[in-house]
């Protein structure tokens, strides 16, 4: 079959989506097996454009839905090989059964997530529902807030996830529509750069290795399980940071591009800071820049890596904070946010007094603008100089109707 | 391909060197281990199996024991037939590539399942596995029940058995459905080989495993598998239910070539009655009530009738 | 071999196991007794204690017909050279299959109690029984 390199600008132009199907393309994976939802479905056909172009040497299992796509990728995996896909929302609420059975049997796939809301209603627009839904799957997770850095993390989970000190699979997440769909400039590597950054797929315990048969994905009950379930949370809470530090370095040492398990903007000096993940960090450190100017001493905290939860990283970004507000872009449905909760108990344990708030957001693609984040930012100001809440805990913001707050 | 296995009769057969083992957690006299024997002996070359949750993959990978001496892979109840087409992928990805281990071996691709995780939970994964062409066989110990969970009725369990969840009562007579023709459904794919087999055809069931491993593309075959806990007969009985099975044709042996020519694979010389069939097993036992005896009428009258349609069918070559 | 005194860090990640120690190519043409099992392998396990009636070998009778091979769901029949050579103890379960489907008469196989003597039911073996005309 035909297999031909693809000569890149230095920068091209490129949506999240897309930025995604090259890095497939570029890391020469074996078998992708997908199946298409939307707002991923352009990295699907963008690897099968590949395909059809000559530019693609593996296999394409194009399957009848997002379970099935997860499986052929779990059979692929455990026979040996690089193996990634894609999918959205409802796609990987199907495939979610699958996620932990890829983890549980470390398989390096790596998954990429364009992030959408759950149903019902229904709704194709970007909300981080579906990160959320899959935090305890035992997959480390990427979050990037651009196509560059979807480029780029594509590169780094793929080295991450196959390192045999690892061997666990990854997503990268990415907004729906507002990083997929938006085309903005990205720096690729050549096809060579990229794929000698990853390196060639070194198999592990492989079906496909006939002079050793291997038995994948055995029952195990109370005698067992608990030992194989801790191993593998063992590796993520201990052998997972120091691999993905050693990718971020490589990274930054080809591309002078620099990433951190948990991305620090304006915060030297800070007093309040947001947390945020996704496209929003972006807008957020724009209206810190911008509050700076008017006195406020303003930062942002981005969750680069969601999973496994970099709590020391956060517990050192945080230090001088006299007031975080986090932002969920998901609705807890009875409980104060994620990120709340994961900073909350961070913050129990140092010395420090900050004031934590939450803020529910964007659900189903609402937008949260900047005039949204100038009010949080001076809600954590206030909070700051009381040194106590001065709003609820827990608010929704840019919902119609009447003031949605708790706590 | 490798060449094939010459088997040409049962003492020739039994120098075969088994890849699957005792000591499995499979109850005394289970068919599904007979059935499983007689495909892996069929062959010789390398295989990389799966299995979806059910007994089969329930009581040959409990930790730290495995009794299989190829790979194999366990995902989920419904997904197994996947968990092959991906390796099956990955060979041929690997292929293509130059970096197979043992490029010059041959490797079969084959998923078992039972009729719970074919017909019912798993039916979509293996229409798509049939569909997209993989150079691979699924093969149904189809025991007609969901007997890993205790005994649930599936969409293969036939008229007037008596499941947990379509229990004989004092007003039912058991299971209302009568089975799916999951062969038939599977054959409409246009897939290149399909066929039914029993275990005590052993022959006739090595020749379609040899046929079905050979030919470019995926493969079905439904293999009835008697089950002692379930159907309730004695252990010792399995061989002879399963005569009386395939010699009554509750269990026509037959294959189809590329989805439309069929041929039947064994005509019994001397056909037993349907009623024999039922009355060797519990979940039958309550048809001979005076009230529902009606239905064993019924019973012979759809054998007949399938019997008739698989030999119509023949003969029209078509 | 994994035993349940193991901890969380002393066996392989993702439960898997593997069935022989070391490579091993051509396995389908290697007898049990050529192969490294492993200790993970259910080879190396008995489910002995499972039967309550076992099966005994008279090979006065038997002509080789491998039936008892081919039905028994145990591989517990052991035939090497086209020769039964006896049953698998460690793994048979007692199903009695191989009995059902002994052609010969008398027959080559018959259950006895779990504590039978070998020899002395060898000795005490029926008689041919002559068919009813």
């Amino acid at each position: 079959m035909a297999f031909e390199k693809m000569e890149l600008n230095e920068v091209e132009v490129w949506d999240g989506n897309f930025a995604a199907a090259q890095a497939m393309r570029q890391v020469q994976i074996d078998v992708v097996s997908a199946y298409p939802i939307t707002p991923s479905t352009p990295i699907v056909e963008g690897y099968a454009k590949f395909l059809a172009d000559g530019y693609i040497e593996g296999e394409f299992m194009m399957v009848e839905s997002e379970h099935a796509a997860m499986s052929g990728c779990i059979g692929a995996a455990a026979a040996g090989g690089r193996v990634a896909t894609a999918t959205s929302s409802q796609g990987l609420a199907l495939m979610a059964e699958t996620l932990y059975q890829a983890s549980g049997m470390r398989l390096p796939i790596v998954l990429n997530i364009v992030n959408r809301a759950l149903a019902a209603p229904l709704n194709v627009n970007g909300d981080h529902s579906d990160m959320y839904m899959v935090r305890d799957s035992g997959w480390i997770q990427f979050d990037a807030y651009n196509p560059q850095e979807v480029y780029d993390l594509n590169l780094i989970a793929f080295k991450v996830a196959e390192d045999h000190d690892v061997r666990l699979p990854a997503v990268v997440n990415q907004d729906g529509f507002m990083t997929s769909h938006t085309a903005s400039n990205v720096r690729p590597l050549s096809d060579d750069e990229a794929y000698n950054f990853v390196g060639e797929f070194k198999p592990m315990n492989d079906m496909l290795d006939l002079d050793n048969p291997v038995t994948h994905g055995v029952q195990t009950e109370e005698d067992w399980h608990f030992e194989h379930k801790a191993r593998q949370h063992n590796d993520l809470m201990t052998k997972v940071f120091p691999k993905i530090q050693e990718a971020f370095d490589a990274f930054e040492k080809l591309t002078g591009r620099r990433y951190n398990m948990v991305e620090k903007y304006l915060l030297d000096d800070a007093e309040v800071a947001v947390v945020a993940m996704g496209t929003s960090v972006e807008t957020a450190v724009e209206v810190a820049r911008e509050l700076r100017e008017e006195g406020i001493k303003a930062g942002v905290i981005g969750i680069r890596v969601f999973r496994p939860w970099p709590f020391e990283y956060i517990a050192e970004a945080i230090k001088g904070l006299k007031a975080i507000g986090t932002l969920d872009r998901s609705s807890p449905n009875g409980a104060l946010g994620a990120l709340y909760n994961e900073f909350a108990g961070v913050l129990v344990n140092s010395d420090q007094k900050t004031v934590l708030t939450n803020y529910v957001y964007g659900l189903g693609g609402r937008d949260l603008t900047k005039a949204h984040l100038r009010e949080i930012f001076k809600e954590l100001k206030a909070n700051a100089d009381a040194g106590k809440p001065t709003t609820e805990l827990q608010q929704l913001i840019g919902v119609r109707g009447p003031k949605l707050a708790y706590l | 391909m490798g060449e094939m296995k010459k088997i040409k009769n049962l003492k020739e057969f039994s120098t075969s060197a088994d890849r699957f083992e005792g000591a499995n957690l499979l109850c005394p006299g289970c068919a599904h281990s007979i059935i499983v024997r007689e495909i892996l002996n069929a062959t010789n070359d390398d295989l990389v199996l799966s299995a979806s949750t059910g007994c089969l993959e329930v009581c040959t990978a409990v930790y730290p024991y495995t009794s299989w001496d190829a790979s194999w892979i366990h995902i989920g109840f419904e997904n197994g037939s996947t968990a092959v087409a991906g390796a099956e992928a990955m060979h041929k990805a690997l292929k293509r590539k130059g970096r197979l281990k043992q490029p010059d071996r041959d490797v079969k691709f084959v998923s078992f399942a039972g009729d719970g995780a074919s017909y019912d939970i798993g039916f979509q994964w293996i229409s798509g596995c049939m569909e997209r062409g993989h150079n691979m066989m699924h093969v149904v110990l189809d025991n007609e029940v969901y007997a890993n969970t205790g005994g649930q009725r599936s969409s293969s369990t036939p008229i007037g058995a008596s499941a947990t969840t379509s229990p004989a009562g004092r007003v039912s007579y058991g299971e209302k459905k009568n089975k799916k023709d999951m062969v038939a459904i599977m054959a409409a794919h246009g897939i290149p080989y399909s066929a039914q087999v029993a275990p005590n055809k052993w022959k006739d069931m090595v020749k379609k495993i040899q046929h079905g491993l050979s030919v470019d593309g995926p493969v079905f075959i439904n293999a009835m598998s008697p089950c002692t806990t379930e159907w309730k007969f004695d252990p010792k009985d399995t061989m002879m239910i399963s005569d009386l099975a395939t010699d009554s044709l509750v269990f026509p042996l037959y294959e189809i070539i590329d989805g439309h020519k069929l041929n039947i694979t064994y005509r019994p010389k001397n056909i037993v009655p349907v009623e024999e069939y039922l009355a060797a097993q519990g979940r039958f036992k309550h048809l001979f009530k005076d009230e529902y005896k009606h239905l064993i009428k019924e019973w012979q009258e759809r054998v007949d009738k399938n019997w008739e349609m698989l030999q119509r069918r023949e003969e029209a070559g078509v | 071999m994994a035993d349940n005194t193991m901890g969380w860090d002393e066996f392989e990640i993702g439960a898997m196991l593997r069935s022989f120690d070391g490579p091993i190519s051509d396995v389908a043409l290697k007898p049990q007794e050529e192969r490294n099992y492993s200790q993970n392998n259910s080879f190396t396990a008995s489910v002995a204690d499972w039967r309550i009636e076992k099966p005994i070998y008279n090979k006065d009778y038997c002509i080789d017909c491998q039936f008892c091979w081919i039905y028994c769901p145990d591989i517990s029949i052991i035939s090497r050279d086209k020769k039964m050579i006896g049953v698998d103890y460690d793994h048979c379960k007692g199903c009695g299959i191989c009995v059902e489907v002994c052609p010969t008469n008398p027959k080559s196989l018959l259950m006895y109690p779990e504590q039978e003597d070998e020899e002395a039911a060898i000795a005490a073996w029926p008689e041919k029984e002559e068919k009813e005309k």
